[in-house]
């Protein structure tokens, strides 16, 4: 990299990385990013209408692929190969990595939900948690401007817990199908209002990316460029600035400071050949994910940052958060044997069920803190290595029963919002080292009671829901603690760096820029000071857009 | 297209496979004559007690397998999913067992006028790629589908003296009907092969589904690419999903 010479340095090509880079590139300032993971092009590598008859074992998942053969993670999953991680005691904890170019945008479910002003002052609101350093109102226009360069498709519903977009922003949403429509309607007679997804999927071209065709589920990439991955968008279009270069298979070990504690380089393990590397560094953009960030933070201690860099306020790896997760399905008789038409859509939910209890909050009706949404899924998807339903005998009998339950099951999935809790947090391990010797993260975690009473509350609605349906239930309700899933198995894992108005208890201030560190930025899900239940991906964009433009006056003032 | 031959009068299932595969697969049939034990599986334990509902001892039989776990590698964390690997771990199923698991599967899901049957889609291969892969929850149905194969031999020569695919029809559904049904009146020497035909009739329909004759008569119809907008439900669908809400007495 002798002949380029880069300004910033930005470590992971993920959401909050990726936009960061374009921001930056766009605004003229050269950036070199790094990647732990292998290159990655999607253009030649999705398997685009590939039948799980193609896959070995049905495409069904395990250790290798978790998530199914074809879905889009590349040498990663619950388990990265000898880059483990540790957990303490009483502490179940799940950490999804990629280790690709594009990092988890690859797969994701591409939902993208604006936070409203609920969710900036919860605080203020309840008394619990932390605030953002900033209203919505502060947010709003960079979330428009996400938007329309991400490309999301939905509708302005007016509903409280969704914030309109602007006008002409949002792509439209494609039709709801049955079991959908069937939801809505039943969650309308407990008063409960269901509404389009918000998707990052196109329903429109847009640059050099098509609009979506309806087939090929998004988890396994999109080679047309539909389903947003930086990988399609981002990142192409930052290396047309030509102002954006990027070496893969560079594992970052730390950030390194000169002798006064300026930070002024960083150590990166070249993983082709073992190798370590030390590039000078004038500014640097963490966007490694929450917890790879937090690490190389708490990894890179020395005399003048003796407890990690950056941490002064001890909070780095502190108030991790996941969200919460759960759910309750049912075979609904009234769907069997209906009329059956393709019902893939965008592959994911068209309609969902958004957040409705804030005026029972505001009234104190209810006895947890923080709200919820409902997934819903549901239709006649493509064959795989399972099929539903309590099937009995043999023979012509035996099809008509599987048809019969083909498209008859509905399962509505919760994720909620957790509040940071001193038990959840994560740290050095520094008995355990990976294959390039980094020390790794050591996760702590026990949900608390607000979302235990959440996951209650969640699990009782659902059931009324799937009753309105028709559905019966033979067994109770599972309690709360045996039915909330693992904390990180949402991937929805943020807060390890948080952002705040005060340097005594953030990491970050509202930009994104280390307290301690003036040349060190994080962007990715580690700044959020909480994390509303509304998925993290379109905020950790927004949020990378604002703070990187931020960043590129600072760099034109010479400030930095 | 796959099937179940006789020759000899020794029922086989044949598969419909690339030159190169049948070859291996050659080598594998005469290996096997060789060699019984081929895939490290013996029976050790003819008959055992399993407890019944009431506590009482009843009868009943259940084969201890012994089986060597699959040492095989998976296709790791990074396959080609555009050429997905044809055969990513050696198939383990004897030619014997393949065969019991044609005519199980051809039970289960019989040719049904143009629609072909599991054995015709090539379903004992998958069911054999998924007994021989070495992750974990394959290699628990594999003790599990094993048994209810060796269960099946067992069974058939205690009533009737011959092994399972040796026996008639009649025979043979005789057999089914006592262990295909989860009814109250199962008896409990049934209870165990009742669970494992379980999870083999649902192994052995999912196959057939995920095949593209099995796909087409599921009905299933995505996948395909669409010009333009999402149609949405047809007017079939929706007139249906009225009639739904109407006795639900829901709307939209």
């Amino acid at each position: 990299m002798k002949d380029f010479n880069y300004e910033v340095v930005v470590v992971g090509s993920g959401a909050g990385g990726a936009m960061a880079a374009y921001t930056l590139a766009k605004a003229g300032h050269k950036v070199l990013m790094l990647e732990a993971g292998r290159d990655y092009d999607p253009k030649t590598e999705t398997p685009m209408f590939k039948t799980n008859a193609q896959a070995p074992l049905m495409g069904a998942g395990n250790v290798d692929k978790d998530f199914g053969f074809y879905d889009a993670t590349v040498d990663g999953g619950w388990t990265v190969p000898n880059e483990p991680y540790t957990t303490g005691e009483k502490s179940d904890f799940m950490w999804w990595r990629a280790r690709m170019l594009g990092g988890r945008t690859n797969h994701w479910g591409r939902y993208s939900l604006r936070f409203s002003e609920h969710d900036f002052k919860g605080k203020t609101r309840d008394g619990l948690g932390a605030d953002w350093p900033f209203e919505y109102d502060e947010l709003a226009p960079w979330y428009d401007k996400t938007e329309a360069l991400v490309g999301i498709c939905g509708t302005n519903t007016g509903l409280d817990d969704m914030p309109d977009s602007g006008e002409g922003i949002l792509q439209p949403p494609p039709k709801a199908r049955v079991p959908e429509l069937l939801v809505a309607a039943a969650a309308k007679k407990l008063g409960i209002a269901s509404a389009p997804m918000h998707r990052a999927v196109l329903t429109r071209p847009k640059d050099d990316r098509q609009a979506c065709f309806y087939a090929t589920p998004c988890g396994h990439g999109c080679s047309i460029g539909a389903a947003f991955q930086t990988t399609t968008s981002l990142i192409p279009m930052a290396k047309a600035t030509g102002n954006l270069k990027i070496i893969t298979d560079a594992m970052v070990r730390s950030v390194d400071v000169d002798k006064s504690g300026k930070v002024n380089a960083l150590t990166y393990v070249d993983k082709k050949t073992g190798n370590d590397i030390q590039l000078s560094a004038k500014v640097i953009i963490l966007a490694a994910s929450a917890c790879e960030s937090a690490r190389l933070l708490l990894n890179s201690k020395n005399e003048h940052h003796p407890h990690g860099l950056a941490n002064s306020s001890l909070q780095v790896g502190k108030n991790l958060m996941d969200s919460t997760g759960t759910g309750l399905g049912a075979h609904i008789p009234a769907l069997e044997n209906r009329p059956i038409y393709n019902e893939d859509g965008h592959t994911a939910n068209h309609l969902f069920i958004p957040w409705w209890g804030h005026k029972q909050h505001a009234k104190g009706e209810l006895d947890f803190p923080r709200g919820y949404h409902f997934e819903i899924n549901s239709g006649f998807s493509a064959p795989g290595s399972g099929v539903s339903g309590n099937l009995q005998g043999y023979g012509k009998e035996l099809k008509e029963q599987a048809k019969k339950y083909y498209g008859a099951g509905v399962y509505l999935s919760l994720r909620g919002e957790m509040l940071p809790n001193k038990n959840c947090y994560m740290e050095i391990d520094d008995k355990v080292k990976d294959k390039w010797g980094i020390p790794v993260v050591k996760f702590h975690w026990q949900w608390a009671e607000h979302e235990l009473k959440q996951v209650e509350h969640g699990l009782k609605t659902a059931k009324a829901i799937l009753e309105n349906m028709g559905a019966t239930f033979s067994q109770p309700l599972p309690n709360a603690e045996k039915a909330i899933l693992k904390g990180g198995q949402i991937i929805h894992e943020v807060g390890s760096t948080r952002m705040g108005a005060s340097a005594k208890d953030s990491v970050t201030n509202q930009y994104g820029q280390t307290w301690d560190c003036k040349n060190v930025f994080v962007m990715d899900a580690g700044v959020f000071a909480s994390n509303p239940h509304k998925n993290c991906t379109l905020t950790i964009m927004t949020l990378a857009m604002r703070n990187a433009t931020w960043l590129a006056a600072q760099l034109s003032s010479g400030e930095l | 297209m796959a099937k179940l031959i006789k020759t000899e009068d020794q029922l086989k299932y044949q598969s419909t496979m690339t030159r190169r595969e049948s070859l291996k697969w050659l080598g594998v049939l005469s290996a096997s004559a060789l060699l019984p034990s081929i895939i490290g599986c013996e029976i050790n334990d003819k008959t055992v007690s399993v407890a019944s509902t009431t506590g009482n001892a009843v009868k009943g039989h259940w084969p201890a397998l012994k089986l060597t776990p699959i040492s095989a590698k998976g296709y790791g964390k990074d396959p080609s999913m555009i050429i997905p690997p044809k055969s990513a771990w050696p198939k383990t199923l004897t030619a014997e067992q393949l065969t019991l698991v044609a005519v199980l599967a051809d039970i289960l899901v019989p040719r049904d006028g143009d629609v072909p049957s599991a054995t015709e889609v090539n379903v004992p291969d998958v069911v054999d790629e998924w007994v021989s892969s070495p992750y974990a929850s394959q290699q628990k149905d594999r003790l599990t589908i094993l048994s209810a194969l060796a269960w099946f031999d067992e069974e058939a020569k205690l009533r009737f003296g011959h092994s399972f695919i040796n026996l008639s029809v009649q025979q043979q559904l005789e057999i089914i009907d006592d262990i295909a049904y989860q009814k109250d009146d199962l008896t409990a020497e049934f209870e165990q092969i009742n669970k494992a035909f379980s999870r083999l009739r649902k192994l052995v329909l999912a196959a057939f589904f995920c095949s593209p004759e099995g796909t087409k008569d599921l009905g299933y119809l995505g996948n395909v690419a669409i010009a333009g907008d999402y149609p949405g439900p047809t007017d079939e669908a929706m007139l249906h999903l009225n009639q739904v809400l109407d006795e639900l007495g829901l709307s939209l």
